[in-house]
């Protein structure tokens, strides 16, 4: 399938995800130095996160995922 | 050196087994967090998408039956006594962080210029963020990196996650000239502080 917009929902979902989980939360180490091996892992695997992360509650307008209306 | 993955109330609770991960509990002053033995010894864990994909599932399972406070990714301890002395040492500020958040959720909004269109940040925090600031019990928004107009953060009652959804899309409907993308529910990683 193509896609004509530049975001799946589940790439806002992993956005979102990574957004959360390395800027969120409850800090309990001073600074903590993350190591991120290789950011463009996080481009490369988008789509085998397609499958494990379906978080969207409501998709709303993301081409071919609406609905015809 | 042991993850810690969620601050909780200390509770009989069984907890649940996700990702095989060996989880336990450290408790003090009738704060609970719930951490595993790290699979190695570094300071902080390298960030790779599986090992982000684990510390969510992780959270996600004990959510599943509690209130909790989830953890930044790569929050690393000691042992379980260095768990239990911050639970002590930060008592106040936990335990009123994990009362806002009892019974709910996080909702994620994040606005962008719909194709073609032009928008300005204002016209997201007038046209989205305020309106669903009304039907959230606590909310925050900065205005997004790149070409996000806002990125908000809901904290919604778990049992009206739905019809908060169901107003993003009357949002959504109402204003073609923006693009409201939401996730969730989330566990309260905006809220834990």
């Amino acid at each position: 399938m193509s896609r004509s917009t530049s975001l799946a929902t589940s790439d806002v979902a992993l956005v979102d995800l990574l957004d959360r989980l390395l800027g969120g939360g409850v800090v309990i180490a001073g600074d903590i130095t993350l190591a991120v091996a290789d950011i463009d892992l996080v481009h490369v695997s988008l789509r085998a996160m397609v499958s494990s992360v379906s978080k969207a509650v409501a998709p709303l307008d993301l081409g071919e995922d609406e609905p015809a209306s | 050196v042991i993850d810690v993955y969620a601050i909780t109330e200390d509770g009989p609770a069984t907890l649940p087994a996700a990702e095989g991960a060996d989880l336990r509990m450290a408790t003090a002053d009738g704060l609970a967090a719930v951490w595993a033995p790290a699979p190695d010894a570094r300071e902080a864990p390298e960030v790779t998408l599986d090992a982000i994909r684990r510390h969510e599932a992780i959270v996600e399972a004990l959510m599943a039956d509690r209130d909790l406070l989830p953890l930044r990714f790569g929050s690393r301890v000691d042992d379980a006594s260095a768990a239990e002395r911050l639970l002590h040492t930060r008592h106040d500020e936990l335990a009123r962080a994990l009362s806002r958040v009892r019974g709910t959720a996080e909702v994620a909004v994040r606005v962008v210029a719909a194709p073609g269109a032009t928008a300005d940040p204002d016209r997201a925090l007038e046209a989205v963020h305020r309106p669903l600031v009304r039907r959230a019990r606590a909310a925050t928004c900065r205005g997004g990196a790149g070409n996000d107009l806002l990125r908000g953060a809901y904290l919604v009652p778990r049992d009206e996650v739905t019809g908060f959804a169901v107003a993003v899309g009357k949002l959504q409907e109402a204003c073609p000239d923006l693009r409201l993308l939401c996730t969730g529910p989330w566990p309260p990683y905006s809220f834990s502080d």
